[in-house]
């Protein structure tokens, strides 16, 4: 395989799992107004269950809990659900007390105080070394090498991402979805209606997290190896910069968001080799083009590449509706409506 | 039913209530916005709450409709006590309320906005969702065809698929009150509803209210404009620093000087819009 093939697979899976990531933050915050400043805290739950549940009993001076060999997607499916669990101790201590800004004030510290605890308790993940020769998944059975496993795991992981479009596409569409997308403009307002809204937040929270974690997941997977510098607090910003650049609360938004920022604006420039005496620097450029980026869109199109879509109600026109129905009411008259 | 002597400030809650407050307290820091209220809304009467800015009639209704949790007191609805109640499961039992300000659903289509409204929502369970779809789609289609009613009833059919965020004013307030009429009130809590509309559509919100008393709601308004509290209520609570100063007919409450004093003063001298 040539060498630009083999990269052209590897961006291909970091759309994938970046859509699935942002897919999961856009449910949070494009349709449930929640700021989870502490997402890549999420993923990264989600990663080193995957990677500790794959890899066996530790050995070379490793250290991780768990160790249990399981195969592909069992381990894949408890990362995210170990997301989950985490993201339910978190909702429930802060949802009923907390609004937007103070919660997503407290949930930065938390993913602050996650990568600390984590980045130094050893025994839990490896500390800073973190978990290396995660398992390949099917590469042993089905005789992968690393050629051949880049574009076998980028297809496995462009499944994975159609199955979560569709459950997304079911949840967003939905009169759950509906409901969400009210309590994200007016809490106050959607809970006078009869709508427990904690509820509603709750599960938007756990189905994101769910997402963070599988996602998590795949790059652990892919990569072999996951430690803290992949998961510096600052990174939940990176996707969140994909949701607003794609388009809040729209899922095919996200997708333009993940090519944009964080494959073409992140993984893309890793692929660019280092200019001779300034080592770092092309990364340092994109860092700063992502900043650049996004204070244009929010500038000229704070709604996204792609907005949120309007769902109409595809109701007839009124004159249709009255041939139906026999019956005919006044609409509003200019005096009424100024 | 009889409601703790409050000292002078009127006690009785009546039987038929369809939703009473007794003794209600609460306070902002040092500032006494409600200092013992004490009312009833007579089941299907359209009611009016008024008083001078500052009287507590807002702080009510939001204690009323479990927005705001009191610092005592209780609230009845029916011969159920709802005090402990989230605002939510209040709704659900019937007592559903607008706001002083519209609290459009900006990011939602008007008709979005009153399906969010519909009482009855399987779709709202995700395990419906993926395992009831049939169930769903037929709970949407009933909502449907009642929002479309709705809407042609209250003129903003044609309004349907624009954001709510670009109505007007008035159109806000229309959509507000069509909102809560899709959740199926038994008693509406309207917050100054006429604030801010011009005159036609006052007639027309006016038209609405009385729809709903004729079709068995019970409503209590907040209201400045005495001469839509004249025209179209059958009752009056007037609150004056946090307390009930009196209940009644608007015609009797004219002949009250206590009311007099506290609030009906300039309407008299011709001071308050009416």
């Amino acid at each position: 395989m040539s060498p630009l093939v083999y990269y052209l697979f590897t961006l291909a899976f970091f759309v994938f799992a970046y859509c699935i990531l942002g897919w999961g933050l856009n449910l949070q915050f494009g349709h449930g107004g929640i700021l989870n400043f502490a997402y890549i805290g999420f993923v990264a739950i989600g990663a080193y269950v995957t990677g500790a549940l794959s890899l066996g009993k530790p050995s070379g001076g490793q250290s991780y809990i768990f160790g249990f060999s399981l195969p592909f997607p069992v381990g894949l499916i408890l990362g995210g659900l170990a997301a989950c669990v985490f993201a339910l101790l978190v909702s429930v201590l802060t949802f009923r007390r907390l609004r937007t800004d103070y919660l997503a004030m407290v949930l930065i510290s938390l993913s602050l105080v996650l990568y600390d605890f984590i980045n130094n308790f050893v025994p839990l993940f490896g500390g800073a070394d973190g978990l290396t020769n995660v398992p390949e998944p099917f590469a042993d059975a089905l005789g992968l090498d690393t050629n051949t496993f880049v574009p076998f795991f980028a297809g496995v992981s462009l499944l994975v991402a159609l199955l979560m479009w569709w459950v997304m596409s079911r949840i967003t569409n939905s009169p759950f979805g509906r409901t969400l997308r009210a309590s994200r403009d007016d809490d106050e307002a959607t809970a006078a209606l009869g709508k427990n809204v904690f509820k509603f937040r709750l599960i938007s929270m756990l189905i994101g997290s769910f997402y963070a974690g599988v996602g998590g997941g795949l790059i652990v997977e892919f990569a072999g190896a996951f430690n803290t510098s992949a998961w510096l607090p600052g990174e939940t910003f990176l996707i969140f910069a994909a949701v607003i650049v794609g388009g809040v609360g729209n899922n095919k938004g996200m997708i333009l968001g993940a090519l944009i920022v964080p494959v073409l604006f992140t993984q893309l420039p890793k692929f660019i080799p280092d200019i001779p005496g300034h080592p770092g620097l092309i990364l340092n450029i994109a860092a700063m083009a992502i900043g650049v980026l996004l204070m244009l869109v929010l500038w000229f199109r704070p709604q996204g590449v792609i907005p949120e879509k309007k769902r109409l109600s595809k109701l007839p026109p009124l004159s249709e509706r009255h041939r139906s129905t026999g019956a005919i009411s006044a609409q509003l008259t200019t005096e009424e409506t100024l | 039913m009889t409601a703790p002597d409050l000292g002078g400030a009127p006690t009785a809650i009546s039987v038929d209530s369809a939703l009473s407050c007794v003794d209600i307290h609460k306070s902002f820091g040092g500032a006494k916005a409600v200092n013992g209220a004490t009312f009833s809304v007579p089941k299907g009467s359209i009611t009016a709450l008024i008083g001078p800015n500052g009287a507590g009639k807002t702080t009510v209704v939001n204690i009323l409709s479990g927005s705001l949790s009191s610092d005592s007191g209780r609230v009845m609805m029916g011969d159920t006590d709802i005090t402990a109640l989230p605002s939510y499961q209040r709704a659900r039992l019937g007592l559903i309320r607008t706001f002083q300000l519209s609290r459009e659903l900006g990011g939602l289509t008007v008709f979005e906005n009153l399906m969010v409204a519909a009482k009855v929502q399987p779709g709202e369970s995700l395990m419906n969702v993926y395992l009831r779809p049939g169930l769903v789609r037929q709970a949407e289609k009933e909502s449907r065809e009642r929002a479309a009613s709705i809407l042609e009833q209250y003129g903003l059919y044609d309004l349907r698929d624009n954001w709510a965020r670009e109505l007007s004013g008035g159109q806000k307030r229309l959509l507000e009150i069509s909102r809560a009429v899709m959740a199926e009130p038994s008693l509406l809590l309207l917050d100054e509803p006429m604030a801010g509309v011009n005159p036609a559509l006052i007639d027309r919100i006016g038209g609405h209210i009385h729809e709903l008393k004729a079709a068995g709601v019970t409503v209590l308004m907040v209201e400045h404009n005495l001469g839509v509290v004249e025209k179209i209520c059958d009752h009056v609570i007037v609150l004056a620093e946090g307390r009930t100063l009196a209940t009644g007919l608007m015609s009797e409450l004219r002949e009250n000087t206590d009311v007099v004093r506290a609030y009906l003063g300039g309407v008299l001298d011709g001071r308050v819009d009416r």
